[in-house]
């Protein structure tokens, strides 16, 4: 009772440079995004509260939505910057970005008001901008960790290039979304753009592995990586669909804000393993080697 | 005897696994102490969650203060140097400089007070005369060793049980002090570790007109802390101690020569009318006047006889339990040499978590991982189809999460949401390996002999291992570097994939074999 097959996709109907000409659009418009994002706001992607700085009070409102909002509203001075709700228990997430206003000082102003205080958070704007640039370094030192460990393990420029360019697109696809989302960059997002790195790589060494490593013709061995990859790839797409649908539901912001970069990411990541790469490797195969 | 050597990766994972379900679950592993530092362990299960599980509060942040280096003294004594340096600056009083020798001649200066910048420190030591290497940002290494041992103390004074305080060190060289207290609330920690804690009794009284304040009492001249009472039938909240002998008769002879132990006691009403009242004692915490009073006419007949030296015993009253009780903890715990830079400008960060929004977490947590897990094995059911190759693929992937958290539970590491998502992430890369190996093993017709098998078992293996470096190069960063909460899931995912590497996904391949060459 197999429920279902991957696909066989007729690559002979696509030439190399249709096939690659999808994922390469798509990135040169997140390049873009990310560029006007940087050029209008003079960051590549907002940062969340953890690297600005600021304050989170999660209180307990007992009142129905609309009611809940406007008490919120008078509550607090200075004024929440934004408000959200966690839907499951009744409780608000409020930021402030304030640092004139201790942390104390809001969740007195809650329980004044007569709000439970669930939890708070606060940072300062310079322990915010060190926690950015260790990040940025961590993210940028993953990348160039994972880019010489596949050199070193192919050994060749063409097949170890095109992990890279599809690892490097993986991540700022998602990075351009999260801006057009209104996502800001968090631990959390931070740690899932690291965890693409790693994930992301999978199915394009099995890929890599199975063309230049195995006997077999080159669509034969393309459409055994493929079987294996594309279900990969959907497993991890549905355990992080259904965790980001959870925690979100839940609250829990970090698992919500893992959650979703990977979606983002392992979408991506099927375009351009089974585009962008595949269309690299087909052109090194019949044309590369022969030069 | 065959069977055990040709399946002994699933011997080897099923050993593993009774031991990580011992760590969990067996009452002689649990901690004998029930509130290890900070911590708080579940009923059914060894498992210890952190902060965001089980509620309390954390706060990160350097100490506030300023180092000039390889200070020449120049003969000076460092007290001495203390009041010159503090003479120079701004705001700046004697219990904020802290000269330590480090040979004959040198040592450094530390000032902990709020304001004051490296250059500052500079230009003040220039005035002072005297010659020094460089100065900088922070304090040193002893000071800090000092506040964290102080903090504790202080922490554990209160009664916040499970309090920990202890240096990080960021790659970056920054220091930070992390105090984690589980069940309390933010406030209250924060007023605790906020306050330096310098506690004195002043003597004030009236000479040639005017008044004179000195100080007759510090933390040093005392012998023993009683704990703080709350006073009733006319006398206020108080904390009883005993004066050291071998200050006992000259702080008598002071009380006497004051006027505080007057003919007949004295009466204070430093608060009301400062200029006109008899002699008081005022008792002082970092700078600040929390309490005055004057003595009865009792002790001030025992004190003049010079009887009360022989039975040093005094009480030092304040004007509500809250403070008595502040007054005992930091007499007892001493006072912090430097403050954490917390508040609205400083550099630090603190979160609090209510203990109900912690179990709350726990649950739902708990939940999501369940929900992810079923998504997985959805999938998996889906696209084989045949339950001989997805049941095994479940169940190892969950077992390496049993490893996981059979191995937080025996060296007691935290549990916290970022291990959790951590957990989730290694369910991800587990199946994923295991999708590999069932489908290279399964690839082009049966599996008949052992030798085809072998042969397309380590085919797998290369993109796995190939795969599982790449992931934890990814992570590594993540692991060394403090970003703090995200510490735990880069350690729990590089922990996933080195058990899966080297012990589920093998055993996988084993249960595979044993379940297709039949």
């Amino acid at each position: 009772m197999v429920a279902f097959e991957v696909p066989e996709i007729d690559y002979t109907r696509y030439t190399n440079r249709q096939l690659a000409a999808v994922p390469l659009a798509v990135l040169a418009v997140a390049l873009l995004i990310i560029a006007g994002w940087y050029v209008a706001t003079g960051v590549p992607v907002d940062p969340g509260l953890e690297f600005t700085g600021g304050a989170e009070v999660r209180i307990a409102v007992d009142a129905p939505d609309g009611e809940a909002r406007e008490r919120i509203q008078a509550a607090f001075d200075p004024a929440p910057e934004s408000i959200r709700s966690v839907p499951t228990d009744d409780t608000y997430i409020l930021t402030f970005q304030t640092d004139e206003t201790g942390v104390s000082a809001l969740e007195e102003q809650a329980r004044a008001a007569g709000f439970g205080v669930e939890s708070s958070y606060t940072v300062s704007p310079s322990f915010g901008s060190r926690t950015q640039m260790l990040a940025i370094g961590g993210v940028a030192f993953a990348f160039f960790g994972m880019s010489a460990l596949v050199f070193l393990m192919f050994r060749t420029f063409v097949p170890s290039i095109a992990i890279v360019i599809s690892a490097f697109s993986d991540i700022v696809i998602p990075v351009a979304l999260m801006n057009v989302l209104g996502i800001e960059l968090t631990l959390g997002t931070v740690a899932a753009l690291l965890m693409l790195i790693g994930y992301s790589v999978d199915s394009d060494i099995l890929l890599n592995n199975h063309i230049l490593r195995r006997s077999g013709g080159f669509y034969e061995s393309t459409h055994r990586a493929m079987r294996t990859g594309v279900t990969m790839t959907l497993t991890s797409l549905s355990a992080m669909i259904v965790m980001t649908v959870v925690a979100t539901l839940f609250g829990i912001q970090l698992l919500a804000a893992i959650g979703t970069v990977l979606v983002f990411g392992l979408a991506t990541d099927l375009m351009n393993t089974y585009m962008l790469n595949l269309s690299l490797l087909r052109w090194y195969k019949y044309e590369g080697v022969a030069n | 005897m065959g069977t055990i050597r040709d399946n002994w990766r699933i011997f080897l994972l099923v050993l593993v696994l009774v031991g990580s379900l011992f760590a969990l679950f067996s009452p002689t592993m649990a901690e004998p102490d029930a509130d290890a530092p900070g911590l708080a362990s579940s009923g059914a299960t060894n498992l210890q969650y952190g902060l965001q599980l089980s509620g309390g509060t954390r706060i990160r942040a350097p100490l506030i203060g300023v180092t000039a280096t390889e200070v020449e003294f120049g003969g000076a004594e460092p007290p001495q140097i203390e009041r010159d340096v503090a003479d120079q600056l701004d705001g700046v009083t004697v219990a904020d400089v802290i000269v330590r020798q480090e040979t004959e001649t040198t040592g450094t200066v530390e000032v902990t007070a709020d304001g004051v910048a490296p250059d500052g420190l500079g230009t003040g030591l220039d005035e002072a005369g005297y010659a020094y290497g460089e100065t900088r940002d922070g304090v040193t290494e002893e000071t800090r060793t000092q506040t964290v041992d102080i903090l504790s103390d202080k922490i554990n004074e209160a009664g916040l049980s499970g309090g920990t305080v202890q240096q990080i060190q960021t790659p970056t060289g920054g220091n930070f002090i992390l105090i984690e207290v589980p069940d309390a609330n933010r406030q209250r920690v924060v007023e605790l570790v906020n306050q330096r804690g310098n506690v004195r009794v002043d003597a004030y009284y009236p000479s040639d007109g005017s008044y004179d304040q000195t100080t007759v009492l510090e933390r040093d001249d005392f012998q023993s802390i009683g704990n703080a009472r709350q006073g009733g039938e006319g006398q206020l909240p108080n904390v009883p101690v005993v004066v050291r002998e071998d200050v006992a008769a000259d702080f008598q002879g002071r009380m006497v020569e004051t006027g505080v132990a007057g003919q007949g006691g004295s009466r204070c009403s430093y608060e009301t009318n400062p200029n006109g009242t008899d002699a008081c004692l005022l008792l002082i915490v970092d700078g600040q006047v929390v309490n005055s009073f004057g003595m009865s006419p009792s002790l001030a007949a025992s004190m003049q006889s010079g009887e009360w030296a022989d039975d040093p015993r005094f009480i030092l009253q304040t004007q509500n339990f809250s403070g008595a009780r502040d007054v005992a903890i930091n007499l007892r715990a001493g006072a912090l040499p430097a403050r954490l830079d917390i508040g609205p400008d400083g550099e630090g960060t603190s979160s609090f978590i209510a203990p109900s929004q912690g179990q709350q977490f726990r649950t739902d947590s708990l939940l999501t991982g369940i929900i992810a897990v079923f998504a997985v094995a959805g999938v998996v059911f889906l696209r084989y189809g045949e339950v001989e190759v997805a049941l095994p693929m479940i169940v190892t992937a969950l077992s390496e999460v049993v490893i996981l958290l059979g191995f937080a539970a025996g060296i007691g590491y935290p549990l916290d949401l970022s291990v959790i998502a951590g957990f989730i992430a290694v369910i991800g890369t587990g199946v994923d390996d295991l999708i590999i190996i069932a489908d290279e093993v399964m690839a082009q017709g049966d599996v008949n002999s052992r030798r085809v098998f072998q042969s397309r078992f380590r085919k797998a293996f290369w993109v796995i291992g190939a795969a599982a470096a790449t992931t934890i190069i990814a992570m590594s960063p993540l692991a060394v570097l403090s970003l703090g909460d995200l510490q735990g899931f880069a350690i729990f995912t590089i922990l996933g994939v080195v058990v899966g590497v080297l012990l589920t996904r093998p055993a996988y391949g084993d249960i595979l074999r044993a379940l297709l060459t039949r």
